[in-house]
């Protein structure tokens, strides 16, 4: 995600989908005999949109041209193109960042845990389409304890309804994962 | 924004955490003003849980725990209410405060990418 800001503070594009490097993964070979799950998921990993190329153009045209470059944003664009919310995001956004805060303030690692579980299932239910608050919970219950790196494959848990792969299917499959940015 | 309670709160803590500053005209983000008759109160501190219904900002409650949180506002059913940028001071790697307006002048490019 990026947001764009020029000189007086303002902000000329919202939030939005932002890359400035093709991801090695849309291009990767996925080789024969992976176990099923983890075929499916490098396949609909490589369906996700890629726009880098194109973007990172448009942020130099942005710092060579100023306001004059056609990637500004009036004021009102800014706002009408920014992220709805309606009361079912701003209460899944509370119920996340409740989560959050019991969990990095509890006694043990397991009583923060559980203290958050139900604020952010919560959040899931009310903001289903909510990446982030569905893939920070579920590395949380699905990376091995002592694991030096979160779990990308994010899998089937008896914590939380979802996971990763079969999330992204439900949604439309890895084209529908990412909303490209709107340039 | 997390609270223990919601009793008075300092307008100044509200705006530091929301974005929202109270003013004799109302709730104010940016050049946007929304009317909230009762919510700075005559001691100059600010009613939370009137200014939040104002906003249209959710309140909840987690007993258990004895602490609330606010979610954002829903003014226009957008994240944006306003084209002015939020003003957050962040802590940098070392430890250091830095407030986003400390780039005035110069183009910001803010990216935000994910831990998971």
């Amino acid at each position: 995600m990026a947001v764009w800001i020029d000189e007086q503070g303002t902000i000329v594009r919202p939030a939005e989908s932002a890359g400035i490097e093709r991801s090695p993964l849309r291009d990767m070979e996925v080789p024969d005999g992976l176990p099923e799950r983890i075929d499916r998921m490098f396949r609909e990993v490589k369906k996700i949109p890629d726009d880098a190329e194109n973007y990172r153009a448009a942020i130099v045209d942005w710092v060579e041209h100023g306001a004059a470059s056609s990637f500004v944003l009036s004021p009102d664009e800014v706002v009408s193109r920014s992220l709805p919310r309606g009361d079912d995001e701003a209460r899944a956004a509370a119920c996340f960042e409740l989560g959050e805060y019991l969990r990095r303030t509890a006694a043990t690692p397991v009583l923060g845990q559980a203290a958050a579980v139900p604020w952010w299932r919560e959040a899931h239910r009310l903001y289903p389409s909510n990446w982030t608050y569905k893939r920070q919970a579920w590395t949380l219950v699905t990376t091995p304890e002592g694991a030096t790196e979160n779990d990308l494959m994010q899998g089937p848990n008896d914590v939380y309804e979802g996971n990763w792969l079969d999330d992204v299917i439900a949604g439309g499959g890895g084209e529908a994962y990412t909303v490209v940015a709107r340039l | 924004m997390i609270l223990q309670t919601l009793d008075a709160l300092d307008p100044e803590v509200f705006a530091e955490r929301t974005g929202w500053h109270a003013k004799p005209e109302g709730m104010c983000s940016g050049e946007v003003c929304v009317p909230a008759p009762g919510a700075l109160r005559a001691d100059s501190t600010l009613d939370v849980a009137l200014a939040a219904r104002h906003l249209g900002m959710p309140v909840i409650h987690d007993e258990t725990h004895g602490v609330w949180a606010i979610g954002p506002a829903t003014t226009n059913g957008h994240a944006l209410t306003t084209a002015v940028a939020a003003d957050p001071v962040l802590a940098t790697r070392d430890g250091q405060l830095f407030r986003l307006s400390s780039l005035l002048g110069r183009k910001v490019l803010l990216v935000a990418w994910s831990s998971y």
